[in-house]
């Protein structure tokens, strides 16, 4: 009760504070310039050059203190030692190019790079599509859409509770392996098989993100003008040639952001594996193992140092997403 | 407006507080003759009215509650102010107050293996000279006690700085008494007859064993506690320490030995309910429901003292649930030893009242305050064990009096990186069928890769 208080008392001064900021400072600098009087014309050029820089200020600070400033300051504990009081030089991506854990992470992440952006994509463009046509698309589209309002700790307790296994004979409570027994199979205990683990897991991302990928490319699908299609129907396409030659290269740009947005999240992927398996029977990712040096391994160094490779590779990627999304507008 | 309200609510939530903290002692001094009241008069005679003593701990909840009515003792009888806080995060706020040069005058820790880092970094102040020979004297394995609380100080000089207090032990097993009683089968007092009776409840078709080592981030730290407590069943102390501290490397044939040992019990299909397999997976608090399922699916649990916590409603320890002592090898001649875990208390902000407080942990009286509740356990000899709240904590508080060996959780002392780490990570790829001494040499390769 009064971590509640607490919590809503924050927010409440938070966004007075905000209004607060936003509201007086924009007066007091009306105030210093007045758009009247003698010198209104200069005034109001003058205020109009200051004005953005006063919006903006709050959120360029932040960002450096919150985003700049670590990324320098990863970078420097990268090359010192667990405690960061000394250097070591390259040691701990020595270490890192050595470690089993580490590759296990590094090609873990690749996996989740091809599978989850892929999968994630497709499903989403192929709801897209049918919901389109029918006349309960809107009930189906809601309810696809539905798991990227869930948290990912959140998800991944709901999938538990799918994948959970019990030894042979009692009750299965997981809904998979009763499914499975239900047929006949012998219960797995899903979660522990190597590398299909890391598919399980993945399935859960992928639920979330269709849901996504599926609102974008529809608003994409919608906005192909009807010409084309009108056309094509005309030379005598069939659905299939409308979707895949007519539809689909309209939207490439579209596919191609979405793909990214997703696959810099699944770069970051780090909640549903911790809350899963915690990297446990070879499903590690970056940032798990990064947080887990962090924070068992009491490790600066080396933590800093996994967290500079998951910033290299977002990196291209980011840069490419943002270009290509400037493009569109 | 929020604020008034929240003020308003804030003054009340601390004036409840204030009215819980002055007077009210929970057993009224010199009544109860369970007591050694003579060591709370004793504390009279230090007058400590006007200091202020902060002390900051992990327990809350219950467990605040619980080392405040022992700390309302101490400030009746010396005037002290003590102002307890506890924290779930604890491990992360006294380092970030240590070095912010805000530390509070006691703090309570729950490894010992940062209260070695803190004191390295000179954040600690050795306690006074003669406790050592104090905890020698008067608790049971009183050296390995002393070893546990002294480490090198800034200046790489070996002092005492941890005073231990609140004690769990790890080596118990626990059983329904009324399925042995059905079933005819007797209390295992060696090794020995504890995997005969295994093997005797596997021919009467039962499966003797629950193990399950899931704990959500933390899993595999329950196969860990199983394999320091055959390092302990088949090697000497000295190799234990050894161990711990790496001098005796992970991959070295007597560990892996012990690793195969736990095997032997958790990587027998027929030994553990729902199959070796299962074992990785089942969450250790679901695990022991297991003893009281009717029929029941396991005949034994090893777990700490801790765990009636998480048996189902309505079990009555004592009556529907026992436990007895892990035995040890009658062939290897190592005595009785105790696993187990504990808290520290050591000085992070000196002052007269700092010293005070931890005398006072010396006087019987705190330690019988707690004991006659409930979840303390104490290796000090000169309590009277009548003051233990049931008979279930008298018994565990007699496995610790009984000791000739008490050695900590090794995997709380290992680094980080290894004991919440590749340890736990190697138990669960051992449970789930890798082999013993490849995961020795992965665990070993991780601590090579720290020095």
């Amino acid at each position: 009760m009064e971590q509640v208080l607490v919590a809503l008392f924050t927010m409440v001064v938070g966004v007075l504070g905000c209004i607060l900021y936003f509201w007086g400072s924009n007066i007091i600098l009306d105030l210093i310039y007045p758009a009247s009087g003698k010198k209104a014309a200069n005034n109001i050029r003058k205020s109009s050059a200051i004005r953005p820089w006063l919006f903006l200020g709050p959120a360029i600070v932040i960002l450096s203190i919150y985003l700049v400033y670590p990324v320098i300051n990863s970078l420097y504990l990268s090359f010192r030692g667990p405690a960061g009081n000394e250097f070591v030089g390259f040691k701990n991506y020595i270490w890192m190019a050595t470690d089993e854990k580490f590759l296990e992470s590094f090609w873990n992440n690749m996996m989740w790079l091809i599978i989850v952006p892929a999968a994630s994509t497709i499903f989403g463009l192929v709801a897209a599509a049918l919901t389109d046509r029918i006349r309960w698309g809107n009930i189906a589209k809601s309810l696809i859409f539905m798991p990227m309002a869930i948290s990912f700790i959140g998800a991944s307790i709901i999938w538990k509770f799918i994948y959970d296994y019990r030894g042979e004979g009692s009750e299965q409570i997981g809904l998979l392996n009763a499914v499975v027994v239900y047929f006949g199979g012998a219960p797995q205990a899903w979660i522990t098989i190597p590398v299909w683990n890391s598919v399980f897991l993945m399935i859960i991302l992928v639920w979330i993100q269709t849901g996504f990928a599926m609102v974008i490319l529809s608003a994409a699908l919608r906005g192909i003008s009807e010409e084309t299609i009108e056309a094509s129907v005309l030379d005598g396409a069939n659905p299939l040639q409308i979707f895949f030659k007519i539809k689909i290269p309209q939207i490439y740009g579209t596919i191609a952001v979405v793909w990214t947005t997703i696959t810099i999240l699944v770069l970051k992927v780090f909640d549903i594996v911790l809350a899963m398996t915690n990297g446990q029977w070879g499903s590690q990712v970056l940032a798990n193992y990064m947080f887990d040096w962090m924070f068992r391994g009491h490790d600066f160094g080396r933590s800093a140092a996994i967290a500079l490779v998951i910033m290299v590779l977002v990196l291209p990627v980011m840069v490419w997403n943002i270009r290509n999304a400037r493009k569109e507008i | 407006m929020k604020l008034p309200l929240y003020l308003g609510i804030a003054a009340l939530a601390l004036s409840a507080n204030m009215a819980q903290a002055d007077g009210h002692l929970k057993f009224a001094p010199g009544e109860d003759a369970r007591f050694h009241w003579d060591s709370y008069e004793a504390l009279k005679s230090t007058d400590l009215s006007g200091e202020t003593i902060t002390v900051f701990g992990p327990w809350l909840g219950p467990d605040k509650e619980l080392v405040e009515s022992v700390i309302a003792y101490f400030e009746e009888a010396t005037g002290a102010d003590v102002k307890y806080s506890g924290s779930d995060s604890f491990e992360t706020q006294i380092v970030i107050d240590t070095e912010a040069g805000a530390a509070p005058n006691v703090s309570i820790f729950p490894q010992p293996g940062l209260a070695a880092d803190l004191a390295a970094k000179g954040h600690l102040t050795p306690l006074a000279a003669g406790t050592a020979d104090w905890v020698r004297e008067n608790y049971a394995a009183g050296q390995s006690w002393v070893d546990l609380g002294t480490y090198a100080g800034k200046d790489g000089k070996d002092e005492l700085f941890g005073f231990f207090y609140k004690i769990d032990v790890k080596s118990l097993v626990w059983y329904s008494p009324e399925n042995f009683e059905d079933a005819g089968y007797e209390i295992p007092t060696t090794m020995e007859d504890l995997k005969a009776l295994s093997a005797q409840i596997v021919a009467d078709g039962g499966t003797p064993w629950c193990i399950g080592l899931g704990s959500g981030g933390a899993t595999g730290w329950v196969a860990t506690d199983w394999v320091e407590d055959f390092m302990l069943r088949t090697q000497t102390p000295a190799d234990y320490d050894a161990w711990v501290t790496n001098d005796l490397k992970f991959n070295d044939p007597k560990v892996i030995a012990a690793i195969e040992d736990y095997g032997s019990f958790a990587r027998n299909d027929a030994w553990v309910d729902g199959g070796a397999g299962a074992v990785a997976t089942t969450d250790f608090r679901d695990s022991p429901k297991g003893l009281f399922a009717s029929p029941p699916k396991c005949y034994m649990h090893r777990q700490a003292s801790f765990i009636p916590a998480f048996f189902p409603d309505g079990v009555e320890v004592g009556q529907d649930a026992n436990f007895f002592y892990f035995p040890a090898y009658a062939s290897k001649d190592l005595g009785k030893p105790v696993l187990g875990g504990g808290t520290l208390f050591a000085i992070t902000k000196d002052s007269k009242g700092a010293h005070a407080f931890v005398d006072f942990l010396k006087s019987p009286i705190a330690h019988e305050i707690w004991m006659a509740q409930k979840g303390f356990l104490t290796p000090h000899k000169g309590v009277n064990v009548d003051a233990y709240g049931d008979d279930t904590l008298k018994g565990m508080g007699e496995i610790l009096l009984g000791a000739t060996t008490f050695r900590f959780d090794g995997s709380d002392l290992m680094p980080g990186a290894i004991g919440a780490g590749a340890f736990w990570t190697g138990m669960v790829d051992y449970s789930g069928g890798k082999d013993a001494t490849e995961v020795g040499n992965a665990i070993q390769a991780t601590w090579d890769s720290l020095k």
